[in-house]
C-alpha cells in the first residue's frame, strides 16, 4: 500500500496547504482527510511545528466520520496531553463518546463543560445534535430556539433549525429562518433558491409570487444555478394556470415562463455541444417542458 | 534672549544619550511581556454577548431589510420597536455602576497596572536622575520660559542657563512618551507598554471593562429602527433579469 505521497508525487508541505484549505473551507471529505492527515502526523510529525495540534483536530473529526476509531483515539490523547484544560479539547472527546453512541456520557460531560463557561456555543450546539441523532426532534427544536434567543447571530444554528423544520413540514417557521439567513447574507443565492422552494411548496398564490421573484433573485445573483431556473418556470406557469388571476398577471407569467423556457433549451444545446447523446436530452427536456405547459385558453 | 550655544561633549551623545534610548526601550518591551504574562481573561457574560448580538441583528435588519418581504420586514420591525411589547421598549437591563473600591477583581487589575507600569517608571527615572546627573544632557529645538527650569534642570544649579538645555531626566520622559509609536509599529497595536493610554484610563476613573450602557444603545438602536421604511429591492427583479440571456460560462466542463 504505497503512500499517498508516492501515489500523487506531493511533498509534504503540499499536503499541509491542502489540508489547510480544506479546513478554511470546511470540506467535509473525510476520507481524504484521514489519508493525508495520517501520513502527515506519522511521517513528518517533527517538521509541522504547531501546525500539528490543528492538525490533530481536524483528522480526529475525519476519523470519526469514517469510523476509524484507533486513529481518533490516538488524536485525542496527543491533543488531551498538550492541552489538558482545554474546553477545546473537552469537545472532542464528548464528539469521539457521540460516535460511540454513549450519549449519556457525553451529555455529562458537555455540562461540566457548560457549568464551566456557560458562554461555550460549541458545548450546546453538541447537545441539540444528540437530540438530533437520537431522533428527538421536536426536543431538538425547542433546544435550538432556546439557543437561538441567546445567540440571535449564529447562522449555522439557523440553517439548522431550517432543515429541522422542513423535515417537520412546518413550512412557515422554516422560511422565518430562511430569512434570518438571507438577510445576513444577501448575496448568497442558495438561500434565496431555497427560501424560494419553500414558498413554492407552502403554495397559494402569494406564496407563488415571492417564490417566484425569489426564484429570480437568485437567478440575478448566480445565473449558472439551473435549480432556480426551473423553479422560475414552474412557478411562473403555476401562476398562469391559476384561475384566480388578472389576465395582465397571466400574461406577464406565460411570458415569464416562456423566457425561463428558452433559457433551458439553450442551457441543454450548450451542454450537449458535441456529443451524440445531444439531440436526446434537447428533446426530453423540449417534451417535458410541453407536457407541464398549461394551455392557454 | 539667545544664550551662547553651549558645546557638549561628544561622549554624552554615546554614553547618555543613547544608552537611556535603549533602556526606555527595552524596559517598554519587557513590560509587554510581564503584563501579557499577569493578565488574566476577561470573564465574558452571558447576557452581554446576547445583548450585543441582537443589537447587530437589529442594525442588519436596517441595512438588509429590503430583501425581505414587507411582511417579514414588518413582522421583525415590530418585535422590536412595538411600544407594549417591543425588544427595544420592554427590556430594561440593570446596569450597576461597578465601584472600583469595593469590587475586587478590578481592584487587583489596578494593582496590577500600578505594579508593572508606575513603579518601574519611578525605579528607572529615580536610578537615572541618580546616575546622569550633574551635566546638561540636551536641547530641545524650542525655546522655554523660564519655570520650567526647576523641573527640567534637576541637578544642574545655574541660574544664567538656557531653560531650553534639559538634563537627563526629562530626557528618560521625552522618551517614555515619544516611543509610543515605535511600540506600535514592533508589537503592534494596544500592546502593554502604552503608557499614556493606561495614565489616561486611570484619568478618566471609570471602571474599564464595563460595556456602553446597553440600555443606551437599545434606545439609540430603537430610534434608527424607527425611521426605516421597506422598500423591496426585489420589485422589478424579474424585469431585470429577462433582459438578457442568462450567461452560462463555466457551468459547462
Amino acid at each position: 500500500m504505497s503512500s499517498i505521497s508516492e501515489l500523487y508525487d506531493v511533498s509534504w508541505e503540499e499536503m499541509r496547504d491542502k489540508l489547510r484549505k480544506w479546513r478554511e473551507e470546511n470540506y467535509r471529505n473525510s476520507e481524504q482527510i484521514v489519508d493525508v492527515g495520517e501520513e502527515l502526523i506519522n511521517e513528518h510529525a517533527s517538521k509541522l511545528g504547531d501546525d500539528i495540534w490543528i492538525i490533530y483536530e481536524q483528522v480526529m473529526i475525519a476519523a470519526l466520520d469514517c469510523s476509524r476509531d484507533d486513529l481518533a483515539w490516538s488524536c485525542l490523547q496527543e491533543l488531551k496531553r498538550q492541552f489538558p484544560d482545554s474546553h477545546r479539547v473537552k469537545r472532542l472527546a464528548g464528539m469521539r463518546l457521540e460516535a460511540l453512541e454513549r450519549y449519556e456520557d457525553a451529555n455529562k460531560l458537555y455540562d461540566s463543560i457548560l457549568q464551566d463557561d456557560p458562554t461555550n456555543t460549541a458545548a450546546r450546539k453538541r447537545k441539540i445534535s444528540i437530540l438530533r441523532a437520537q431522533g428527538k426532534s421536536s426536543e431538538a427544536i425547542r433546544e435550538l430556539n432556546e439557543y437561538l434567543e441567546q445567540f440571535v447571530g449564529d447562522q449555522e444554528a439557523w440553517h439548522e433549525l431550517s432543515e429541522l423544520y422542513i423535515n417537520e413540514h412546518d413550512y412557515a417557521k422554516a422560511a422565518f429562518c430562511l430569512e434570518e439567513l438571507m438577510m445576513t447574507n444577501p448575496h448568497n443565492h442558495l438561500y434565496c433558491e431555497q427560501y424560494a422552494e419553500v414558498k413554492y411548496t407552502q403554495g397559494g398564490l402569494e406564496n407563488l409570487e415571492l417564490a417566484r421573484k425569489y426564484f429570480a433573485q437568485a437567478l440575478k445573483l448566480n445565473n449558472r444555478n439551473m435549480r432556480a431556473l426551473f423553479g422560475l418556470y414552474m412557478s411562473a406557469s403555476h401562476i398562469a394556470a391559476s384561475p384566480k388571476v388578472s389576465a395582465k398577471v397571466k400574461k406577464d407569467n406565460v411570458k415569464y415562463a416562456a423566457w425561463a423556457t428558452s433559457q433551458i433549451s439553450r442551457a441543454y444545446q450548450m451542454a450537449g455541444r458535441g456529443k451524440k447523446e445531444n439531440k436526446c436530452s434537447v428533446k426530453a427536456v423540449e417534451e417535458m417542458l410541453e407536457s407541464m405547459q398549461i394551455t392557454m385558453s | 534672549m539667545a544664550g551662547p550655544e553651549l558645546l557638549l561633549d561628544s561622549s554624552i551623545r554615546l554614553w547618555v544619550v543613547l544608552p537611556i534610548v535603549f533602556i526606555t526601550f527595552f524596559v517598554g518591551i519587557l513590560r509587554h511581556y510581564v503584563t501579557q504574562l499577569i493578565h488574566n481573561d476577561k470573564k465574558v457574560d452571558l447576557q452581554q454577548v446576547s445583548d450585543s448580538q441582537v443589537l447587530l441583528r437589529s442594525r442588519i435588519l436596517r441595512e438588509n431589510g429590503k430583501y425581505l418581504p414587507k411582511q417579514s420586514f414588518a413582522m421583525r420591525k415590530h418585535y422590536f420597536n412595538n411600544p407594549d411589547t417591543g425588544f427595544f421598549k420592554k427590556v430594561k437591563r440593570k446596569v450597576i455602576p461597578k465601584n472600583p473600591m469595593t469590587d475586587p477583581s478590578t481592584l487587583t487589575d489596578m494593582m496590577k497596572g500600578n505594579l508593572t507600569n508606575v513603579l518601574p517608571m519611578i525605579l528607572i527615572g529615580g536610578w537615572i536622575n541618580w546616575a546622569f546627573s550633574g551635566f546638561v544632557t540636551t536641547k530641545v529645538p524650542f525655546p522655554l520660559t523660564l519655570r520650567f527650569k526647576p523641573m527640567l534642570q534637576r541637578g544642574i544649579e545655574l541660574i544664567s542657563l538656557d531653560a531650553s538645555w534639559v538634563s537627563s531626566a526629562s530626557w528618560y520622559f521625552l522618551n517614555v512618551f515619544g516611543l509610543r509609536s515605535m511600540y506600535t509599529l514592533i508589537l503592534g497595536q494596544d500592546n502593554a507598554a502604552d503608557q499614556s493610554r493606561i495614565m489616561q484610563d486611570q484619568m478618566t476613573g471609570a471602571a474599564m471593562a464595563m460595556p456602553p450602557d446597553p440600555n443606551k444603545a437599545f434606545k439609540s438602536e430603537w430610534e434608527a429602527l424607527e425611521i426605516v421604511e421597506h422598500k423591496w429591492a426585489l420589485e422589478n427583479v424579474e424585469e431585470e433579469l429577462m433582459c438578457q440571456d442568462l450567461n452560462f460560462r463555466g457551468l459547462f466542463i
